[in-house]
């Protein structure tokens, strides 16, 4: 598990901020983020919170390694919900890739809170863990597995030979004794 | 404005942003400025939820429902229920202490 993590401020009314935050792409420093689509999107009446459910493609070549071990293509989605509270002040922006979500996940996330009237707090953290344990378990699984089919096996290889063996031995004594 | 994920759906995308970027900011201000009593604030919410779903919400079933078959064709329909079951996130994480509320 990796972590990382930063916090940084920005001279903007929260409000300013996070209108923004529906502006920010296309985005030339971020060419890599190409598509936005918003899956689902609601307005808690009681709250005010809205939720927004968003799917992002981002197009960036992946090392040739990472290819050849995993697969995969330059297209890589990831999933994004956020939610701004405009009671208190409060963006919190979570996504997760899809793409080789199989093999490691990248979750972050991202607050956007005030700090005075004409500035705000942008803290982003993130976490980044392959699934290899989840593979180890798999692992451990299967030789359990096999070592119970040998030594399956193995018992039922030492009852056969015996019984050949009493059989052949059995059959010549038999005939030696008549 | 970004693209959609299908071309198909880009201007239906487009159109639907800018309805909702319009609705969001007017939400937004208002809002943020009130120092009013929770009750206000709450019949504020729901007036502004009134009108987002009248203003944006016609756009928006045709915009999701074109979006949706475009996650099924790109085949990320799977992808996104595992992580939705992993993680459905129906609700906002809760507040770090560093923030002031």
């Amino acid at each position: 598990m990796h972590y990382f993590s930063q916090l940084c401020h920005y001279d903007h009314p929260w409000a300013h901020v996070v209108i923004g935050m529906w502006h920010k792409y296309p985005n030339p420093h971020c060419s890599h983020v190409v598509t936005i689509d918003t899956l689902d999107r609601s307005v808690d009446p009681e709250t005010g919170v809205i939720r927004t459910e968003r799917i992002l493609g981002c197009k960036q070549k992946a090392p040739l390694w990472v290819v050849k071990l995993f697969g995969g293509s330059e297209d890589a989605f990831v999933r994004e919900v956020s939610f701004v509270d405009p009671r208190t002040q409060q963006a919190t922006i979570t996504s997760v890739n899809l793409s080789l979500s199989q093999f490691a996940t990248c979750y972050e996330n991202i607050r956007y809170y005030p700090t005075s009237g004409h500035r705000t707090a942008f803290q982003q953290t993130a976490e980044i863990q392959s699934r290899m344990a989840l593979w180890r378990g798999a692992a451990d699984k299967l030789e359990g597995w096999l070592v119970q089919r040998f030594e399956q096996n193995a018992q039922l290889g030492k009852m056969g030979f015996t019984d050949v063996l009493r059989s052949l031995w059995e059959s010549k004594e038999g005939q030696a004794a008549c | 404005m970004a693209h959609s994920l299908s071309e198909e759906c880009t201007p239906l995308k487009r159109e639907y942003d800018a309805c909702f970027n319009a609705w969001f900011e007017g939400y937004l201000e208002p809002v943020v400025s009130a120092s009013s009593r929770p009750e206000e604030r709450q019949k504020f919410a729901q007036e502004k939820a009134a009108e987002y779903e009248r203003s944006c919400g016609k756009i928006w079933v045709q915009y999701r429902e074109c979006v949706q078959k475009a996650v099924k064709e790109k085949g990320l329909g799977s992808l996104l229920e595992q992580a939705r079951t992993e993680n459905p996130l129906n609700d906002a994480p809760p507040s770090s202490p560093e923030s002031s509320s």
